[in-house]
Formats: structure tokens, sequence, C-alpha cells
């Protein structure tokens, strides 16, 4: 039997308080201490630098439709095209950090997309505009990295907050390319001299070289684990280099990672969707000027700067008293009241009103997706990643499918998309009803006396595995996630089946 | 003697409110002015290189007096319906004020009833597409009163096409492909120093 010992081999000094997997126990904002605070900046400035790519033409449209010569279809299937890629590349992107490790696999991603928004520069066609649009797309995959590195760094009390604060602050990016791409262009082409069509191409080089920055200080400053990066830590024997067959399994057959994966497409989702329509909206129906309606849409992404991170906050503060059972209530209860501010959005025919509306709507819809992200990191921990990575999927797939369905073409008009869009919401909000942990309870049912949060987590490693110790990080998982049972399930007492020795109580 | 006084102001104030509430109406204007263009029919011009020769003036035919009215007047380039075929964002409307299909001023000159011409270079931000020249004249109040056309009234005659430029330039094109080989070949050394981390750890 293994003796497990809270101080590591190498007695190393953390600047953080850390528990036995050397997850930072706080969370301290202007720190930049490595590992753990240094991974969190680098991971959300390097997700911003994805999202303005991602969401860079937009703004620039007037001028890019009058280059290209491209019709509504055109924009709004190159539109559809930028969310749509990520749908396939999260999840790859989850098992790649499952198997590489969050550092090599979002520096990778990042360099691999960095050309896409320096063609675009040259992009000189309606067909083209669209592959730069979807392939540029697939950076929006570092958010799986960026749940995966901060569930990695972060210990269960704190990780709704890193989760919320990095996941938010990035997709910030979407809301801050409203503002920086037309200065960008307006200082090009008035001060440099360009003409209109070329000063929007110049100026595409300003996210593009943003974006190859970051990677490189991912792949430098970054490291993968409290303990170090993969590579080291599998050829030391620490860490099991893992199968993605494996991995894989044990993710799509967990019906838990199924069921946030759609209701995180009905909050996220709906926000990727919003970021797209927006501006026309008040355009269209309040005849604001496009300036305007650009100044709204930016505010409706700025509203990340808190509200996201608010939601991971709020997860942990309710986790705190009420365990995982609070998560999942408050998770359930602001994502349906997203949904009615979002039918709501679409009813009302002032335009004060509508701004103040769509505020409020922003807070809820961004505090959900915060708050879904409280929940990931315990639904697995052999396929953390492939999990993030189908839940951040699924984002998308509610993107394309609401814009899809409501958003194009003249079937609905742009307010009646919202008020379905708001239903569609509340009626996909309804599965979290049905997750349940056996070791914690689900919405209307307690815990199953005697299951442990070991049972589950080690449920996922087969015997053969847990004889050659391949389960060792799971076990640490296990002990240091029983803070979800909230206040009064940790004074329980510990059933005495437990496998390995101490647990320092 | 309250209430006629009451229903003059409301009645005045609600007129007010008509005009500035709906505005001149193309449907309005009477079609007085003769417009001729240099570009013929089905030419393709550059932008950034061709001229466009505008003359315009009234037509013979009118009534003598009609343009008493007329102060200005604003030579625009026009989308051909073509054009403006799924772009709402130029679209044709009737209220003047919201109507977005002659975006592009090419000259506004006072008024006098012929021998107006005008030399025009094609700009090198107008877009690719077909287009026709339109005039409108205003009074003293800047409202049109009147406009005259290169094409008939369903804008199906006479059209000609304007190609823009690519904005782009050799030296963008270069920049464009040495950054993305570099991204390319920067991933590339990230692997191979990775590796060679691995096995230095491993001999360790």
């Amino acid at each position: 039997m293994e003796v497990t010992q809270n101080s590591d081999n190498n007695d190393r000094k953390f600047a953080l308080p850390v528990d036995s997997e050397h997850k930072a126990t706080v969370f301290r904002l202007f720190s930049v201490a490595t590992p753990h605070m240094r991974a969190f900046h680098l991971s959300w400035v390097s997700f911003f630098a994805c999202f303005v790519s991602t969401f860079a033409a937009p703004p620039l449209l007037p001028i890019i439709r009058d280059n290209l010569n491209l019709t509504a279809t055109d924009i709004g299937n190159a539109g559809i095209a930028a969310v749509s890629g990520a749908v396939f590349a999260r999840v790859a992107m989850g098992t790649a950090c499952d198997l590489f490790g969050p550092r090599l696999a979002s520096s990778s991603l990042i360099l691999l997309t960095a050309p896409a928004v320096f063609l675009s520069a040259i992009a000189n066609s309606p067909a083209a505009f669209l592959m730069v649009r979807f392939f540029t797309g697939f950076s929006l995959a570092t958010f799986v990295s960026t749940q995966f590195w901060m569930s990695s760094m972060f210990s269960p009390g704190v990780v709704g907050t890193a989760n919320g604060l990095s996941g938010g602050w990035g997709n910030l990016g979407g809301g801050a390319t409203q503002l920086i791409m037309p200065l960008v262009y307006s200082l090009i082409h008035t001060q440099i001299g360009s003409t209109k069509f070329t000063a929007w191409r110049i100026a595409f080089f300003i996210p593009a070289i943003f974006q190859t920055l970051s990677a490189f200080a991912i792949f430098f400053l970054g490291q993968d684990m409290p303990d170090g990066n993969y590579v080291r830590l599998e050829n030391s024997g620490e860490k099991h280099k893992d199968s993605f067959s494996q991995v894989f399994y044990h993710a799509i057959t967990n019906y838990r990672g199924w069921i946030l994966a759609l209701t995180y497409g009905y909050c996220f989702g709906v926000e990727l969707t919003i970021d797209n329509i927006i501006a026309q909206y008040f355009y269209d129906r309040f005849n604001v000027n496009l300036h305007t309606a650009g100044i709204i849409a930016a505010s409706f992404g700025l509203a990340n700067l808190f509200s996201r991170p608010g939601g991971g906050i709020l997860s942990d503060v309710v986790a705190k008293r009420f365990g995982m059972r609070g998560r999942l209530w408050t998770l359930w209860v602001v994502q349906m009241l997203g949904g009615l501010l979002c039918l709501l959005l679409g009813k009302v025919g002032s335009l004060s009103a509508s701004i103040a509306v769509m505020l409020v709507f922003s807070v809820f819809v961004q505090a959900a997706c915060g708050l879904t992200f409280g929940v990931v990191p315990f639904v697995s921990r052999r396929s953390l990643g492939v999990i993030s990575g189908m839940t951040g999927g699924g984002g998308n797939v509610g993107a394309v499918l609401t814009q899809v369905i409501f958003f194009r073409g003249s079937r609905y008009s742009t307010e009646e998309g919202m008020m379905l869009m708001g239903v569609m919401m509340m009626c996909c909000t309804l599965p979290i009803l049905f997750i349940y942990f056996p070791q914690w309870g689900g919405l209307f049912c307690g815990p199953k006396k005697g299951s442990t949060e070991q049972d589950y987590y080690l449920s996922e490693w087969s015997k053969a595995e847990k004889e050659q110790g391949f389960h060792k990080m799971s076990l640490k998982f296990a002990d240091n996630s029983r803070t979800e049972r909230g206040k009064k399930g940790s004074s329980a007492p510990i059933p005495s089946n437990y496998e390995t020795s101490p647990t320092f109580v | 003697m309250e209430a006629p006084v009451g229903f003059l102001v409301v009645s005045l104030l609600l007129s007010c409110f008509a005009t500035t509430c709906y505005g001149v109406t193309f449907s309005s204007l009477q079609r007085t002015l003769e417009v001729t263009a240099s570009p013929k029919e089905g030419q393709v011009l550059k932008a950034g290189d061709a001229n466009i020769t505008v003359t315009w003036g009234l037509n013979r035919t009118i009534q003598a007096g009609t343009d008493s009215a007329y102060k200005t007047v604003k030579v625009k380039l026009c989308y051909a319906p073509i054009s403006q075929k799924d772009r709402s964002w130029r679209k044709t409307v009737d209220e003047m004020k919201k109507d977005k299909t002659c975006l592009v001023k090419i000259v506004a000159k006072p008024y006098t009833a012929s021998n107006n011409s005008f030399t025009w270079t094609v700009e090198r931000d107008i877009p690719t597409g077909t287009y026709f020249v339109r005039a409108y004249a205003f009074n003293a109040h800047d409202e049109e009163v009147a406009f005259g056309q290169t094409t008939n009234d369903k804008k199906e005659t006479n059209l000609f096409k304007i190609q823009a430029i690519t904005g782009r330039h050799a030296s963008l094109d270069i920049a464009s492909v040495c950054f993305s080989a570099f991204s390319i070949v920067a991933l590339a050394g990230f692997f191979y120093m990775e590796k060679s981390k691995g096995k230095a750890s491993q001999q360790k």
C-alpha cells in the first residue's frame, strides 16, 4: 500500500497555499506567481486574443462587404462558419489536453490558426472570406484549454472562480474587438493614408500578431500542472500517459457531459448568436446609426468582464454551503431567468427598455456560462479535457442551430426569433433536473447512502489500470472534492472502505 | 375663440410633424431633369482610373417656371437593382431620408437650366457593381423636389459597371504569407524543443 504524502519529494514551495494535488486553494488576481496565477493570466490573455481575431470581421463589414462584393447571404454564412468550426475543434482540443497537456495543445492551436488571420488580409472573394472566418473560428477551441488548465491549477473550492474569470475575460475579446478594430482601421486609413480597401487588410495584422505572440508566451512561460509539464511528469512516472480510446470512452459514456453540452448550447450558444445579430437588430428596429449600434453590441460582450466571473464566483460561494446541489440549483435558476429575459427582449418595443433588458439579460446568460463551468470540472477526472471539450463544443452547436433556425432568411423577424430563442433556452435548461451525482445528489434527490467521491472517480479506471497505479491523480482529486458535499456533508464520517491511507482531514 | 385657435396650433404642429415624420418621398418627385453620362451601356470602368462626364439640365419639353424652386443640384452615383439584390444596406426606400440607392455624391452645384457638365474620376473606394447616374434638384430648404437619371423608370436600361480595386498590394501578400509560414515553422520548433526536453529529462 502506498502512503500518500502531503508534501512533494522535491519539497517545492508554492507562492499560494495548495492542496494535496498542489492545486492552489486561493485565487489572487493581481499576482503572476508561477505556476498557478501565471497560468491564469496566460490563458485568459491568449483566449482574449483568439476572440478578438474570430470577431475582427463584423465591425469592419461595411468596408469588407464593398471590397469583396458580399451579399447578405454571404455575410450570414460566414458568421455561421466562424462559430461552427469550433464545434469539433473544441472536442479535439479537449482530447489533446488530456493527452498532451494544455500548454502544448493551446499554443499549437493558436499557431495553427494564426495563418488564417494573416491570410484574411489577402482574401479576394466571398468564398475566401468564408474560408478565413471558418478557420479563424477554430481558435475558439482555446476556451477548452483555458478551462482545463484552470481546473488543473485550482482546487475545487476556487475552480469556479478561476474558470469564470478566465472564460469571461477571454469572451471580453468579442466585445473589445468591436471597439479595437474600427480604431485600428481608422488609424491606418487616416494616419498612414491607405485607401479603405487596403486599410482593413492591414488592420487584420494586429490581432494576428497579438495571437502569435500569446502562443509564444504560453509555450515559454507556461506549465501544464503545478508540478511541471506533462512530458517531464510522464517520464518521471509521476503521471501516467493515458490512452486516447479510454479517455474518449469514459467521456462519451458519461450522460452528465451530454446534458451540460446541451444546456451550454443554450447559454453560450445564445451569447454567440446575440454577438452576431444584436447590432443589426438595434440598427434596423430602432434606427440608431451603425456606430451606436456597434457600441450597444460591444457593451453586450463587455459585460463579460464581471458577469461570467460572477457566475463562477457565485458557484463557488454556493458550493461552500450547499455543495454540488447548490451549484446545480443556481445554474438552473440563473439560466431559466436568462431565457425569460430573452423572451422579454424580443417583446419590448422602445429603445431604452430594450437596452436595459439587454444588459440584464447579458448578465444572466453570461453568469449561466460561468456557473456551467463550476460544475464541469467535477463530471470526470480522467476525461476532464474531453468533457470540457464536449460542453464547449455544445455551446457552438447551440449557436449554429439557433442562427440557422431563427435568424436566417426572412422566416421570422429578429424580435420573433429572440422570443423563440428565449423559449428554447428555457426548454433546454430543463435537463439539468436530471443531473445526479451519487456522492452528492442532484436537484431533487440527495446523495446515495454510502456512495463516495472515490467510488465515482475511480470507476473510470479498470482493475488492471488501478493495479498499475495509473489512478493516483484521480484519488487525490476525489479526496479534494469532498468539499462538494457542502457544509452538512463534509462533517459526515468517512466510510471505512477507503483503499489507501491516509487522508489528512 | 380659444378652441379654433387651439385647433389651428395643433393642426399646424401636426402638419409640421407630418412633413418631418414622413419627409420627402421619391414618388413625389417630378422627373424634370435630363441627365446623360459618358459610360455606354454595359461598359466596365476601373475605379481610381476611369472618368465619368455627366451633363444635366432641365428637360426642354418641361413648362417654363417649373424650375423656379430649384436652387442646387446634386449628382449621385446610384446602384442598379442587380447590385441591390440581397444587400439591404443599399435598399431603395420611398422616404428619401432612409433611401440608400444613391450613396456616392459625384458633385453638387448651384442650379442652372442648361450647360451643366462635370468630369469625375471614379474614386478608389467605389465597390464593384452595376450603376446609373441620377441628379436631384433641391429647393431652398434643402429638400429634394425633382430628379433626372440616365436610366429608365424601371432602372433597366443604360447601366454601366464599375470594377473596384482589390486593395491588395504585393507587399501585403508577401507579408501575409511570410508571417503565416513563420507561425507554422515556430510550431514545428516548439514540438522539436518539447521532444528534446523530454529526452533530456528521460536521461536524467
